[in-house]
């Protein structure tokens, strides 16, 4: 046992429930994620390339970003909080450790969001320096990503934390780990894919407003994914190889739910790189959706596989209260009833007109 | 001591963590109430068949929507990161205890998202009367996430039934939970109204304008009105420590209160006068003005609340620097350092006393205290202090000032803390040397008490000279009614014999043969403190005095204390006696001098 792992605090029901919730909410965060890097960096490309159909792109996908910036902080907000509360001992020090830096995801993240409102809603009359809001977003968010990188494997290294005795001040940052370049490199180029797919998916709604946006965007967007996928494939195989080796053998035979996930997920992303080349945008988002699941699951393996020498969710005390959770459910059933008749609403709305 | 500390000796974390959650609360009230009056600004020009309002509607919502989506809403996740990282063990427990109220939490909040993008993207698009019912939706949504938090947070204050049963609803359900919902609702109403008047002060159009301030004036007396009585009914709801320390016992949360009350007067009249009697005079000007009165309000409020809990995190359960009460017996017997995980040394070494007692200040000090910042400095608070006062002062903290928790560990660790205070920060001897200084000889019974209770704000010399020419009477009848000298003195609380054995080791400071040396009168100190302190820094802070007299003759200082609200209508009357203006009066003129009599 490591000295320095907290002690957890118990919690009210049982563990599973909070894992299910976890795999439950973080794939939305992922692909709201993924669709912010992909529609960030489409609609800087086409706005820096100037032709109309371009401009036009891009004011297309300036209009759904502030849409998606909303949504990933919201459908982010979920799995943190059961994050926390599985591995909140492992997570709160972590941030401790590099607080500074995980304290500026805020100012960075409010940024972001005011310069893609700006670019927005000022999108004509910014002209071509609309270019530089929305690079500037880009980069912002990429820094946050890195950020999330360092602090999500910080806290899957216990044996690293001892460097807070040399410095307490919140600035560490965890680049001692050789996994920490392909990890934030593998999401990163992998966000970039699936939200280049989500381009070629929207264009379908444009498709009878603007044909010539919808074709651009679903070239552009089916281009870049299956390259991306391609790279990402190798990115994929060096993160896996940066693994310790313990960890890495469960995806290769000693764990069978593991390999299994790992070797169906390798056999998706060849499937889906086929239907991307032919174009197929609704059986490749179809089954991306699916190796995007699959993939969740795999960093959900990974990480039970770090915190084995050390830490068990099974093992967290249970103190046993499931009113709470019963009425959460009650709420999230009408909530969801609840956006289901606003977007009915929107949708007679722009029937009617 | 079960996470690690983040070490800013400059700034401290709780600074922090005030300064995102003050932001924070002002724009979060504003988004709940803000959801009402859009419906209600809307309906009003449905009924009134005016496009106009509807466009003002429509131009609020934009305002609204960037303001409580973007920075609202990011700043409320960035409270969640940063109390995580200042208070990592009191956020453990908030989250573990009550995780499925902010599940539940969470599903409002998107709910908000989706019906604000909703009610402001389709604004002209869909039919009103569904349009309206989503932005009812909206408002529901966001009073639903304050009914949520504020369970969450008056728990920490009052956790009430749950101290006995840990259970969720009865933490959530506690005693101050629907006074403070009452109270916020009201707030939140109130920041409807405040935000409006800049939309307003924007308009072009002359008669949208007037009738829009108008309308939005009313808003914030209405909720002014219902704000203060629920605002009292909270008050009265706090348990007595908090309440004592409101009442006056913690100058911090007397100054908050003052200023909370100058913002809410400053709200009523500029609401009375430019939004209400004469609209017409409502400009950007007061409308940032009163905003800003709104954050001093907003501030005010949530520190008073905020203070009042210490010394705790989460009221009675654990301290504010993440100790649970329930564990104080047992690190006291295993000591600190084998109890806690985030210490260099795990077992004591007088080899290693600084080092020991600089990670006992981190783990449990620095939750409050900076060194050398600007916020609650260590190295200023203790400037007077020798290592005995320290360690008599460490013994009995939490006992001499409630709202600082106890020292927890060993004997050994508290030395080693004293003396990385007394001999690290500030390099005097450590151990007995310092005694002889503070107290003088022949301590006796008396020379104890004074040990044990006085020092920790004034050395032997300091009540040497302010005692000297008194009468063993007075001497004893001050030591009945310490306040009544000084309101932030407390009263001593020690039996009569006590009293006769401490009135007679003051009056020997006097006597002739002692060796105790007197320190300068600052006579004059002790009543800018009491007077003036309030309101006025002395050389920097808020509205620093000695700027204002810089040139001026000690004569013209004292005449201008007599016909304070002559020169300045905002200033009271001085109410002290000739000889208390003299002494403030030579004190200014010295200190404006850099400090040369």
């Amino acid at each position: 046992m490591n000295p320095l792992i907290p002690i957890p605090d118990a919690i009210p029901v049982a563990w599973g429930w909070f894992e299910f919730l976890l795999l439950l909410t973080f794939p939305l965060h992922f692909v709201c994620m993924n669709m912010l890097l992909g529609f960030s960096g489409i609609s800087l490309f086409a706005r820096l390339r100037g032709d109309d159909t371009s401009r036009r792109l891009a004011f297309e996908l300036a209009r759904v970003l502030p849409f998606l910036v909303a949504f990933t902080v919201n459908f982010g907000v979920a799995p943190l909080l059961f994050n926390q509360v599985l591995y909140g001992q492992f997570l709160y020090v972590s941030s401790i450790l590099m607080g500074a830096f995980w304290l500026a995801v805020i100012p960075l993240l409010i940024f972001a969001y005011y310069a893609i409102y700006l670019y927005d809603f000022r999108f004509r009359s910014l002209g071509r320096c609309g270019a530089l809001f929305i690079g500037l977003a880009l980069l912002a968010v990429l820094l946050i990503a890195f950020i999330f990188t360092n602090n999500m494997s910080l806290a899957l290294d216990p044996l690293r934390w001892t460097a807070y005795f040399r410095n307490a001040s919140g600035t560490l940052l965890n680049t001692g780990d050789p996994t920490l370049f392909p990890r934030f490199l593998h999401f990163a180029v992998g966000g970039f894919a699936i939200g280049a797919l989500a381009v070629a998916v929207f264009a379908r709604f444009w498709r009878q407003r603007d044909p010539q946006v919808a074709e651009r965007a679903s070239g552009i967007g089916m281009w870049m994914f299956t390259y991306l996928t391609m790279a990402q494939i190798l990115l994929g195989m060096w993160f896996l190889m940066a693994l310790p080796r313990e960890i890495m053998l469960i995806f290769m035979g000693r764990n069978l739910l593991a390999t299994g996930v790992f070797v169906v997920a390798l056999a998706l992303a060849l499937v889906v790189l086929v239907t991307g080349l032919r174009r197929q945008v609704g059986w490749t988002a179809g089954l991306t959706f699916v190796l995007l699941f699959l993939m969740v699951v795999m960093r959900d393996l990974a990480r039970i596989a770090y915190h084995a020498p050390f830490f068990r969710a099974e093992s967290l005390q249970v103190i046993p209260q499931y009113s709470p959770m019963v009425m959460f459910f009650i709420v999230l059933a009408a909530g969801l009833a609840c956006i289901a008749w606003m977007l009915w609403q929107v949708r007679a709305s722009y029937k009617k007109a | 001591m079960n996470y690690p500390v983040w070490h800013l000796p400059d700034i401290g974390g709780s600074t922090l963590i005030a300064l995102i959650a003050i932001v924070h609360v002002f724009v979060s009230h504003f988004a709940v109430g803000g959801g009402l009056y859009l419906v209600l600004a809307e309906r009003k020009g449905m009924r009134e068949q005016n496009p106009d309002i509807l466009s003002f509607t429509r131009g609020h919502c934009k305002f609204f929507l960037l303001v409580t989506m973007v920075f609202g809403g990011l700043t409320g996740v960035g409270i969640w990161f940063i109390i995580s990282l200042v208070q990592p063990a009191g956020t453990s427990l908030l989250i573990h205890n009550f995780v499925f109220g902010w599940a539940t939490e969470w599903v409002f909040f998107l709910v908000e998202i989706v019906a604000l993008f909703i009610y402001f993207y389709t604004f002209d698009r869909m039919d009103r009367r569904p349009h309206l019912i989503i932005g009812w939706i909206y408002f529901v949504a966001a009073w639903c996430s304050l009914f949520l938090i504020n369970g969450i947070i008056d728990f920490m204050l009052t956790p009430g039934q749950w101290l006995i049963d840990h259970d969720f609803w009865s933490g959530f359900f506690n005693p101050t939970f629907w006074p403070s919902l009452v109270f916020r609702t009201f707030v939140a109403v109130m920041m409807a109204g405040l935000y409006a008047y800049v939309t307003c002060a924007w308009q072009k159009n002359q008669g949208l304008k007037i009738a829009m301030t108008r309308f939005s004036g009313k808003w914030v007396l209405i909720a002014l009105a219902g704000a203060v009585p629920s605002g009292f009914w909270y008050l009265s709801q706090l348990p007595q420590p908090a309440r004592t320390l409101v009442d006056g016992a913690s100058p911090t949360i007397v100054r908050a209160l003052d200023w909370g009350l100058y913002a809410v007067i400053a709200i009523l009249l500029i609401s009375l006068i430019f939004t209400v009697i004469m609209p017409v005079l409502h400009n950007r000007v007061t409308a940032l003005v009163v905003l800003a009165c709104g954050l001093l309000f907003t501030g005010s409020f949530e520190w008073t609340r905020e203070a009042a809990r210490r010394p705790y995190v989460v009221n009675e359960v654990m301290y504010s620097n993440g100790i649970r009460k329930g564990e104080v017996d047992d690190i006291n017997r295993q000591g600190f350092l084998g109890s806690a995980r985030w210490v260099r040394i795990r077992e004591f070494h007088e080899e290693s006393l600084l080092e020991i007692g600089q990670d006992l200040f981190k783990n449990q000090c620095h939750a409050c205290h900076t060194v050398g910042g600007f916020n609650n400095d260590i190295v200023a608070r203790t400037a007077n202090f020798n290592y005995p006062a320290m360690m008599t002062y460490l013994e009995t903290l939490h006992q001499k000032r409630y709202f600082m928790p106890p020292f927890v560990g060993t004997p050994d660790e508290m030395r080693a803390l004293a003396t990385w205070i007394v001999t690290g920060l500030h390099g005097k001897p450590s151990e007995a040397a310092g005694a002889q200084a503070a107290i003088g000889s022949g301590e006796g019974p008396g020379g104890a008490l004074f040990r044990n209770n006085c020092i920790f704000c004034h050395d032997s010399g300091l009540i040497k000279t302010k005692t000297a020419g008194w009468s063993s009477e007075r001497v004893r009848s001050a030591l009945d009614k310490l306040s009544a000298l000084n309101p932030a003195m407390p009263d001593y609380a020690g039996s009569a014999t006590e009293k006769d054995q401490l009135a007679a080791f003051i009056l020997s400071l006097n006597a002739a043969g002692s060796t105790v040396p007197a320190t300068a009168d600052d006579a004059g100190e002790t009543v800018f403190e009491a007077h003036c302190a309030m309101c006025h820094g002395l050389a920097e802070g808020g509205n620093p005095l000695l700027p204002k007299v810089a040139g001026w003759s000690r004569q013209r200082i004292r005449a201008a204390l007599d016909m304070l609200e002559q020169l300045q209508p905002a200033m009271p009357p001085m109410e002290a006696t000739s000889e208390e203006k003299d002494s403030l009066a030579a004190f200014l003129h010295q200190q404006s001098q850099g400090g040369q009599p």
